[in-house]
């Protein structure tokens, strides 16, 4: 049997569920999902009804983070992005970039529900939904030389056609984030071999998804860090790309007591899927995109090193501010470091939500004192009920 | 003393359950009609270890101090809600002569766990300022008065 000191486990598991409270209040919620869904579905309705021959069999899907359900609410706005690409079938390179992107931005500017929401960006259309969404859409077009089934987006001059693959992404991000990690959460643990044994502190849900959890989380903590020089932060398909593929290779080689381990393992793996190597006596490096030929998510790096620097500050800072985390003593700790880590708003939350359940579990009368580990909702082994009370006082 | 017709509890039984309880392990003593207990309270996975101390007195109710860490130190000069007094800490965990502690109440079936609860509170009204356990603040109370 396994030894399993229990505080530490139940600290690790309640770890895991405030990050998950903090997760819910980044994230969209299932109605905003729905109500961005209705809203791109009208947008490829639109296009598709247009007189334009060049729209007629174009496909509107969501693409980025909404697609793989790895959001987090910008910091300072109240718009969440929502990334769209609108993919015209049946075309070869013979249109250039910024013919289609025309074709599209003409169609939407003639709809009157779109006029008014239209912006213009360098590579794409914006429809702003005031404290709902900004919807970027970008145009795109079959790949033939991609064996992958890619496409080809408008690179960021709109001169050229560059390979991407949205869908494939997804499709292998999807793939790794089913991937089930072996953890021994649930195995028997010994408190004191005098006294009762117990199963570890109950897990109230858990994550709903590693991998995208542990993305979200990043991706926030990065926000913060880079707050006020924006334009050096790692950018989401890095942190993306290099979590997927560290969550599997974590879970293929190794298992685990509990998620906070695994979500630790992967973090401290994510640079080890960086490919790098000196070329004519300069670092370069290389994060390919698996799912299209000639897509270097670190291109930039090779450009600019300080972006590669700011990867690695990155982090480190981190790595460090999550085994804080872990380590914190007491619920108002817990808030001052969630506030550091991912901002006021979601540790407010946090806190609330657990806060709320204690309260409620109270009222309800399933808040129990378990050894070791203080209040519980539900049935754990060894503990007592709360029954119920009346905090009394003094002026004096 | 008989209460709604049931027995009020010895000290020497109250001892043996503060013993017997895992939630309250901890070390105490046991004197002719009186005892102390010393055991770690902590209000959730992440909360500190707390210091309390329960002191009995058959016929009387129950005191419980936070020995640990120092509380007006931690609030940082506000002043605390729910307690009898600040320092040392004693904490005010049920509304006296109603019916939520009587003397037939084991003290680990009832204190101890209101004792955790007060904690998860404090420390939130650490963070918020707002003590969000509910309760009552009367103008002046009689704690000394017995159970």
């Amino acid at each position: 049997m396994n030894y399993v000191d229990p505080k530490l486990q139940a600290r690790r598991t309640q770890v895991v569920e405030v990050l998950e409270m903090v997760c819910e209040s980044l994230e969209l919620s299932n109605s905003q999902f729905e109500q961005a869904k209705q809203r791109y579905e009208g947008v490829g309705a639109c296009l598709a009804g247009s007189d334009n021959p060049v729209l007629r069999a174009i496909t509107i899907y969501l693409q980025g983070s909404t697609a793989l359900r790895t959001t987090v609410k910008p910091i300072g706005v109240n718009e969440h992005d929502v990334d769209l690409v609108a993919h015209v079938p049946d075309l070869d390179v013979e249109i250039s970039p910024a013919a289609l992107k025309k074709a599209i931005g003409d169609c939407l500017r003639a709809n009157g529900n779109y006029a008014s929401l239209l912006e213009e960006m360098p590579r794409c259309w914006r429809l702003s939904y005031a404290n709902e969404f900004h919807m970027d859409i970008t145009p795109s077009i079959p790949n033939p030389n991609c064996q992958f089934g890619g496409e080809l987006v408008p690179d960021k001059k709109l001169k050229m056609w560059k390979a991407s693959n949205p869908k494939g992404y997804k499709q292998q991000f999807e793939r790794r984030a089913k991937l089930e990690p072996r953890i021994r959460l649930r195995k028997h643990i010994v408190v004191d071999s005098a006294r009762a044994s117990v199963e570890p502190y109950p897990e109230a849900g858990g994550f709903k998804g590693i991998l995208r959890r542990t993305v979200q989380i990043a991706k926030r903590h990065r926000d913060i860090l880079f707050i006020d020089e924006p334009d050096v932060a790692p950018l989401s398909v890095i942190i993306t790309t290099l979590a997927s593929r560290a969550y599997e290779w974590c879970i293929t080689n190794h298992e685990y007591d509990n998620e906070l381990e695994l979500v630790f393992d992967v973090v401290g793996h994510m640079p080890d899927m960086i490919e790098s190597r000196h070329v004519e006596g300069r670092m370069q490096w290389f994060i390919w995109n698996e799912t299209t030929a000639g897509e270097n998510f670190a291109e930039k790096w090779n450009r600019r090193p300080e972006r590669a620097e700011a990867f690695y500050a990155w982090h480190r800072q981190f790595r460090a501010d999550l085994a804080q985390l872990e380590a914190v003593s007491g619920l108002d700790r817990l808030g001052d470091v969630l506030k550091g880590l991912f901002g006021s708003r979601p540790a407010t939350a946090a806190i609330n939500t657990l806060t709320e359940r204690v309260s409620s579990a109270r009222k309800a009368g399933n808040l129990r004192v378990a050894p070791s580990i203080g209040l519980s909702v539900g049935a754990v082994p060894a503990s007592t009920s709360v029954r119920a009370n009346t905090f009394f006082g003094s002026n004096r | 003393m008989r209460v709604a017709g049931r027995k009020s509890l010895t000290a020497a039984q109250q001892f043996v359950n503060l013993r017997g309880n895992p939630i309250s392990r901890g070390a105490g003593e046991l004197h002719p009609g009186r005892l102390t207990w010393r055991y770690s309270a902590t209000p959730f996975p992440l909360g500190r270890d707390y210091d309390i101390r329960i002191e009995f007195k058959q016929g009387n109710r129950p005191r419980i101090f936070v020995d640990g860490p120092d509380l007006p130190t931690l609030a940082g000069g506000r002043r605390i809600p729910h307690l009898y007094q600040q320092r040392p800490p004693r904490l005010c965990l049920y509304l006296p002569r109603t019916y939520e502690w009587q003397s037939w109440m084991r003290l680990d079936q009832t204190i101890v766990p209101w004792t955790a609860l007060w904690l998860f509170y404090f420390e939130e009204w650490l963070a918020s300022n707002d003590w969000k356990g509910g309760g009552m603040h009367p103008e002046s109370d009689d704690d000394e008065e017995a159970a």
